[in-house]
């Protein structure tokens, strides 16, 4: 494929969250790159700091989060844009789909009124111009009858349906840039299987950061993959190579998990993000691990052209 | 009886004395200052709840006496759960430090007992109707500030807010528009509540004789009517219309408040037998 210009650049992102037993750094130093229209599929464990990255991006965490290194949007830095600027990026140039559809609809309005809002928002359409943009934004989604799918009100929406509403939400102002956190998250396969196949559409014209632990899924959207444990990217490069030809340990491990290879889970579980293994992070639950990985902190080496991993079996000084 | 039964009467009971209090110039056959025959006389057709020592007609003071009561309670109450409201949702959205100095002074605020501090600002100030509604509808929204609050705190992270600051909304915004409508149950339930509190406070006013002098209120009625020996002269028909009258109303809040509460918690129905 061919690599246009960097559209989002993540530098040495930490994130901490300040708790008593000390700061949770759910993201640890993450440098990574978005170009235009390329989505990028973001996997690993649940708790490895993938939705904290998103939401990150955005600045939509909680005030008392710790976040320091830089994230580039078309050269400015978001992190240090005054609120008032950050809130005309979001939603109009950065949309994001949030994770537990079931609860990201307020049960107070109809669904059609919430797609009407977003385009309020950014748009100035009132009234009914608005309320006719967000039924052809549902249609759009392909969602059924959506002049009268509109006027109804998120319980009485499908799993399916609401996942499509929020992404019809987050396309209203047709943004440049979308974050989807684990849309495929509880829906059934035949379900997930479309959800997929409009994410195929609406990576098209625009960058994706598509965030999941569905594998497969990441498979069919993602043009390049990261991976991510324990608060830092492990592996980064592209979707076929690295769901294909694995260079970290990690990846083998999780790809041997999966039911049709196998089933085979890592042992041990994810390290304590507060006190991380000082060593490679993996490390403990490496079956390949030296006595350099549980000392040595390896940093991310280019294994081949485009192709990244933090591992001491390439990190050799 | 049925929730809905114990609903549909007591909202019933309330809007009567409602419309009661707005019609009481019509209602009433009498003017409640004049004098208007012989003083203390019993109930017959010219005085329907009989006359009391200034020859005023009782059954008319007691229309009249609606307003007053149903004023106090109301205006009361919307102060309080307007202000409870306000600095509720301000307090558990922004959280942090805000939170943190809203909380302390509600926290000292509460430790002072609402009536005799009441007693001492309504004698500082002038006795008046207006002034006591303000004065108790200030310090009544210190509770409601913490009901709203608690409610606030787990809705200003909830997903659907994090979705609405995800499409570039404002604070304001968020908290009129997606917070407001989903604690106005609860805020409703707290104003039926602080009205019936209120009319009771007003009532208790009345009674130790700091009610405002120019409107008349059952508080007065009572006092005056106990001040004058009521009850060992066997004047029955002085004292207890205005007493009756409060019973009722306070009941009918009462329930009405209970009734809100079980349609909008079900939970509840379980716990009240």
């Amino acid at each position: 494929m061919v690599m246009n210009k960097t559209l989002l650049e993540v530098r040495g992102l930490m994130v901490g969250f300040p708790t008593p037993d000390g700061l949770v750094r759910a993201s640890d130093t993450v440098d990574l790159e978005i170009y235009s229209r390329e989505t990028l599929g973001l996997i690993g464990e649940t708790g490895s700091g993938k939705t904290v990255l998103g939401m990150a991006i955005l600045r939509l965490l909680q005030p008392n989060t710790i976040i320091k290194g830089e994230i580039r949007y078309r050269g400015r830095d978001l992190l240090s844009l005054p609120e008032d600027e950050m809130r005309k990026i979001r939603g109009r140039e950065i949309g994001v789909v949030l994770q537990n559809s079931g609860t990201s609809l307020n049960p107070v309005y109809t669904v059609g009124d919430q797609i009407a809002e977003a385009v309020t928002l950014h748009q100035g359409l009132k009234g009914t111009e608005a309320w006719h943009r967000a039924v052809e934004l549902l249609d759009a989604v392909r969602i059924a009858d959506p002049a009268r799918m509109a006027g109804e009100y998120p319980h009485q929406f499908s799993g399916g349906m609401r996942e499509r509403a929020l992404i019809a939400m987050a396309l209203a102002c047709n943004p440049s840039f979308l974050i989807a956190d684990e849309p495929t998250k509880g829906l059934d396969a035949v379900t997930k299987r479309e959800v997929i196949d409009l994410f195929g559409e609406v990576n098209r014209d625009r960058s994706v950061l598509f965030i999941t632990h569905d594998i497969e899924a990441a498979r069919n959207l993602a043009t390049r993959v990261a991976v991510m444990y324990a608060g830092e990217i492990v592996e980064l490069g592209g979707t076929g190579e690295v769901l294909s030809d694995p260079a970290h340990p990690y990846t083998q491990g999780l790809l041997a998990s999966l039911p049709e290879r196998g089933m085979r889970p890592i042992p041990g579980s994810a390290p304590s993000l507060i006190t991380p293994p000082p060593g490679c992070r993996f490390s403990p639950r490496c079956g390949c691990a030296g006595e350099g990985c549980r000392t040595e902190h390896p940093g991310l080496v280019e294994v081949r052209p485009g192709h990244y991993a933090r591992c001491m079996l390439y990190d050799r000084g | 009886m049925s929730r809905k039964t114990v609903l549909a009467a007591s909202l019933g009971i309330v809007l009567a004395y409602c419309v009661v209090a707005l019609l009481a110039p019509v209602i009433a056959p009498y003017d409640p200052h004049a004098i208007t025959g012989a003083p203390l006389s019993p109930p017959d057709r010219e005085h329907p709840l009989g006359t009391n020592d200034l020859a005023q007609d009782i059954f008319s003071r007691l229309i009249w006496g609606t307003r007053a009561t149903l004023l106090l309670g109301f205006l009361g109450a919307t102060i309080a759960v307007v202000l409870g409201t306000a600095v509720g949702i301000i307090s558990g959205y922004y959280g942090g430090t805000v939170d943190e100095a809203v909380m302390r002074v509600i926290d000292v605020a509460m430790t002072i007992p609402i009536f005799p501090l009441l007693l001492i600002l309504t004698m500082f100030f002038r006795p008046g109707i207006y002034v006591t509604a303000v004065l108790m509808g200030l310090l009544g929204s210190f509770q409601g500030v913490r009901v709203i609050r608690s409610q606030v705190l787990s809705l200003a992270v909830a997903d659907f807010v994090t979705g609405t600051r995800a499409l570039g909304a404002r604070d304001g915004y968020i908290m009129g528009r997606h917070i407001l409508p989903n604690i106005l149950p609860l805020a409703g339930v707290k104003f039926v509540f602080s009205a019936q509190h209120f009319m009771l406070i007003g009532i208790g006013l009345g009674f130790l004789g700091i009610g405002d002098p120019s409107v008349v209120d059952w508080g007065q009625m009572i006092n005056r009517a106990s001040q004058n020996g009521a009850i060992i002269l066997g004047l029955w028909w002085w004292l207890i219309p205005p007493g009756l009258a409060v019973t009722l109303i306070s009941l009918a809040l009462a329930w009405l408040g209970y009734a809100c509460e079980d349609e909008i918690n079900p939970r509840l129905r379980l716990l009240r037998v």
